[in-house]
């Protein structure tokens, strides 16, 4: 494990040097105008970024309000009965809610959890895999379908928290397999 | 159903900071208008006609929990100024000292860019006095919901604007390697070599289209945990597969499949911010998240193919709305 983990750590090291010079370099040989082209492709940066501006002051702003009306703090003890019938321990409870909403709050969360309940305990290790085997979804969206100004999703939403949903179960259960 | 996500944010935070908001006015939880006894203690005695004083302010904690009701302790005595303006005497507490619940918030509602406490200050001692009871009326705190949700609201919409800057660079990098890799038919080589295995989810791309290359960069940066690779890439591929869209304002089944794809994000590397956090004690969480990530990804593309056969769905579905219905089964 621990050296399949180091190749790991290893490949991505290098494998981003080796695109942004091995790219130019291969185009070279193919006789490509690397410089025009690049330039060429470049110029969209730009343009796409700003696409992606109204998706996302649309999603973001959305979900501070709810943060900060005190809505998400009632959800979260509003499912916390249900959640802890199905053997999720109610310390994780925030950390299901948020993920999915924001990235940076549920970060907070992982070190906000890790001062109270200490690094090695079973919780933190819960919220720490479902923090690293998730992204913020409605992020994802944002940017993703932002780009190419796609408005109506159809069943990415749901597609995309039926996944997460799982991973925060699977989270729970896989860390009390492992550790507990 | 992201229209009604959305609303429904909006929608609840404004329904939860009234109802807190009248909550905190019914139960009168900042004590309008009602001043909190304390002691000045003046070190070099109290002098009338002093425009400023340093002072050190001495709350009773029996006093402070039977004025707000509250179990909350707090220090025995803070840093503070005494300040002599035209409207009488104001007590202003040090900034950023640690203040125990309602003297928090009424201190972040009543002075945002300060971030010091203030109180109009009723001395009852005579000059020359080096501690003298007095009472401290804080500011009217009302609607403290109302006005952080305007605040968060302004204050998102700025960080949405500042995250999506911050993407130009990264996106201008990648976008420029790509065009040379294009150019020099490297793409075209990656999807000759990948497309075997990836095409099948994604039956919607022709043979040999260069998504499926977006594609495969996309989910191997992902893989690796470069995240700031991933981006650009997903949203080139997102690019490409535009191009095959019919309808340019919704969504192909292979632009869900790819977006489900990222959000169970698989990736071997745990996310530089968790690293961040946690430091090494990440290394033993390696296997758990490896085991969560690979199994969601699978939830991931059946949740999106099996969802994207539901009617509701299938109808939606812009490369059906162009062609009339196919006539041979389309997997």
């Amino acid at each position: 494990m621990e050296t399949f983990r180091h190749i790991i750590d290893l490949i991505s090291v290098f494998v981003l040097p080796s695109v942004i010079v091995g790219f130019p370099l291969y185009g070279l040989y193919k006789r490509v105008p690397v410089y025009e082209e690049f330039v060429e492709g470049a110029k969209e940066g730009f343009k796409v970024a700003v696409t992606i501006i109204p998706y996302l002051v649309a999603i973001l702003f959305a979900i501070g309000m709810f943060r900060a009306s005190g809505a998400l703090d009632w959800l979260i003890e509003g499912t916390r009965p249900m959640l802890a019938a199905i053997g999720v321990p109610p310390e994780v409870i925030p950390m299901w809610i948020v993920r999915p909403l924001t990235g940076s709050g549920s970060a907070a969360i992982v070190v906000d959890m890790i001062a109270r309940y200490g690094e090695d305990s079973l919780v933190v290790k819960m919220a720490a895999t479902m923090f690293g085997s998730t992204e913020t979804t409605f992020y994802v969206i944002a940017v993703y379908f932002g780009a190419v100004n796609v408005k109506k999703t159809r069943h990415a939403v749901p597609a995309g928290l039926i996944a997460d949903i799982f991973a925060m179960f699977l989270a729970v259960y896989v860390v009390r397999l492992l550790f507990g | 159903m992201l229209n009604y996500i959305w609303a429904g944010l909006i929608i609840s935070s404004l329904v939860f900071a009234l109802a807190s908001d009248g909550r905190d006015l019914a139960r009168d939880v900042y004590r309008n208008g009602t001043p909190l006894t304390v002691t000045i203690h003046f070190p070099d005695r109290y002098q009338p006609e002093a425009r400023r004083q340093s002072v050190e302010v001495r709350v009773d904690v029996g006093t402070f929990r039977q004025l707000y009701a509250t179990d909350a302790s707090l220090a025995p005595s803070f840093s503070g100024t005494l300040i002599q303006t035209q409207e009488g005497r104001q007590l202003q507490f040090a900034k950023d000292v640690s203040l125990p619940e309602p003297l928090s918030t009424i201190r972040s509602f009543t002075s945002k860019r300060d971030n010091d406490l203030r109180g109009v200050v009723d001395l009852r001692g005579a000059a020359g006095d080096t501690l003298i009871a007095s009472a401290v009326l804080f500011a009217p705190v009302r609607f403290v919901k109302m006005s952080a949700i305007t605040v968060a609201a302004f204050d998102f919409a700025e960080t949405a604007v500042t995250i999506a800057l911050g993407l130009i660079g990264a996106l201008a990098l990648w976008l420029g390697l790509l065009r040379i890799a294009e150019k020099a038919g490297l793409i075209h080589l990656i999807v000759k070599l990948v497309q075997p295995i990836i095409r099948p989810l994604f039956p919607e791309i022709p043979k040999d289209h260069p998504a499926l290359g977006m594609i495969v960069l996309n989910l191997s940066a992902n893989v690796l945990g470069l995240g700031n690779a991933a981006t650009p890439l997903g949203i080139k591929a997102m690019e490409e597969l535009q191009t095959l869209n019919p309808v340019k304002d919704t969504a192909t089944n292979s632009m869900v499949m790819l977006l489900a794809m990222n959000t169970a994000s698989v990736q071997i590397v745990p996310p530089v911010l968790l690293v961040a956090i946690m430091g090494l004690q990440v290394n033993q969480l390696f296997f758990s998240i490896f085991i969560v990530t690979v199994c969601s990804l699978v939830v991931a593309i059946v949740a999106a193919r099996l969802l994207g056969r539901l009617k509701g769905y299938r109808e939606s579905d812009p490369t059906m709305q162009q062609s009339p219905p196919a006539t041979s089964g389309a997997d």
